[in-house]
């Protein structure tokens, strides 16, 4: 399983920590298609913040994501549900570490 | 007590931070361009990396605070000085020393501006410096703006000081987990060299902003007013503080923008 297939893996689960793990210690998500909802941005920085946000997020924030699909080794589409608010939406993994972790990830609207 | 580096601690904010800080019985590293402990160009690449070495090498048990002040308005004819002092010179510096201020479990704190809130700043370049953070790239594009407009030259400042305060808010969660806090202070317009040297349009600008604290009287505000909230910041004594973006400006914000609580 490559690093776009653990992605959808552990968000499909709504695993946070292991989320959290793909990433590198500084490495950071930003997620651009709340800013069609009543939300704004994501821009999480750090493991740390990762584990944290996602836990909030999966717990109270009804965030989850469905008919997910890699595109290639470092994209996947999904349908992201936001608080009931639906984006068909493309995270890219923008850049990884020597040790495989995810340095930068960004997702956008399809 | 504790070991702190200040970075544009020979002037204004700075150096009244440095005697506060002194004052309480801390070793003080002062960085500065002129009559620091180290003296170096946070601007450049190199005077950056000359920094962090220098601080490893004086306080290799880590660094109970570092203070990032140094700064230059916009009204300096050299945008890509703005942009290379103000923003990184302040997050490539903070990253650097990371490490020693874990060591020690430091604070940091780092000074933005009660501007960001004025609507002024141009966030494409503010959103350019958080979210792709290409120095050269984002120097080369405001190189090509007019260096001498004063309005342009505030819209790079403002937006300069929007990033940092936004990169608080994003590292501050991830490297409170790790033991730093990250802060900042958001000034009014103080009396310092800066402020001091400004003229026409950008003195009339500083003018127009009202400082309710200073109702009457002068439209600056004095050094030691933002220097005491950075000192504390910085101490132990604010341990709950995290990601604030602390406006110390009279109540500028509160009159101009009283609605915005959050």
């Amino acid at each position: 399983m490559n690093l776009i297939e653990k992605y959808i893996e552990v968000m499909q689960n709504k695993d946070y920590e292991a989320l959290a793990e793909l990433f590198s210690p500084d490495g950071s998500l930003t997620d651009y298609c709340p800013k069609g909802t009543a939300q704004r941005e994501y821009h999480v920085y750090g493991q740390e913040a990762i584990n944290m946000f996602f836990r909030n997020k999966f717990t109270f924030g009804r965030f989850s994501i469905s008919e997910a699909q890699a595109i290639n080794d470092h994209q996947a589409k999904y349908v992201a549900n936001y608080g009931g608010y639906l984006v068909m939406a493309i995270a890219t993994i923008r850049r990884t570490t020597e040790d495989g972790r995810i340095e930068r990830m960004s997702v956008r609207p399809k | 007590m504790g070991v702190y580096a200040v970075t544009g601690g020979s002037s204004g904010i700075g150096a009244k931070t440095v005697e506060m800080l002194k004052a309480k019985g801390n070793q003080v590293i002062n960085i500065d361009l002129k009559g620091g402990d180290i003296c170096a160009n946070l601007a450049t690449v190199d005077g950056r990396n000359d920094v962090i070495r220098q601080l490893h090498a004086m306080a290799p048990e880590g660094l109970d605070g570092l203070v990032c002040n140094a700064g230059v308005s916009g009204a300096c004819g050299n945008l890509p000085l703005v942009v290379s002092l103000n923003y990184f010179g302040v997050t490539k510096l903070a990253k650097g020393v990371r490490d020693l201020l874990i060591k020690k479990g430091g604070r940091v704190s780092v000074t933005s501006s009660n501007t960001i809130s004025q609507g002024t700043g141009r966030m494409d370049i503010a959103d350019l410096l958080n979210n792709v953070g290409d120095e050269k790239m984002i120097c080369d594009i405001v190189a090509g703006l007019d260096q001498k407009n004063v309005t342009v030259g505030n819209s790079i400042y403002v937006a300069t000081k929007y990033a940092l305060a936004r990169w608080v808010r994003r590292v501050a969660p991830y490297w409170a987990a790790r033991g730093v806090r990250v802060n900042a202070v958001a000034p009014g317009n103080v009396r310092t060299a800066m402020t001091g040297a400004l003229e026409g349009g950008a003195r009339a600008a500083v003018n127009a902003l009202p400082i309710p604290t200073k109702f009457g009287g002068d439209a600056l505000m004095e050094p030691d007013e933002i220097a005491g909230v950075i000192t504390f910041l910085v101490s132990e004594e604010s341990l709950g503080m995290n990601g604030n973006i602390v406006f110390v400006d009279g109540g500028t914000d509160a009159l101009l923008n009283s609605e915005k609580v959050y």
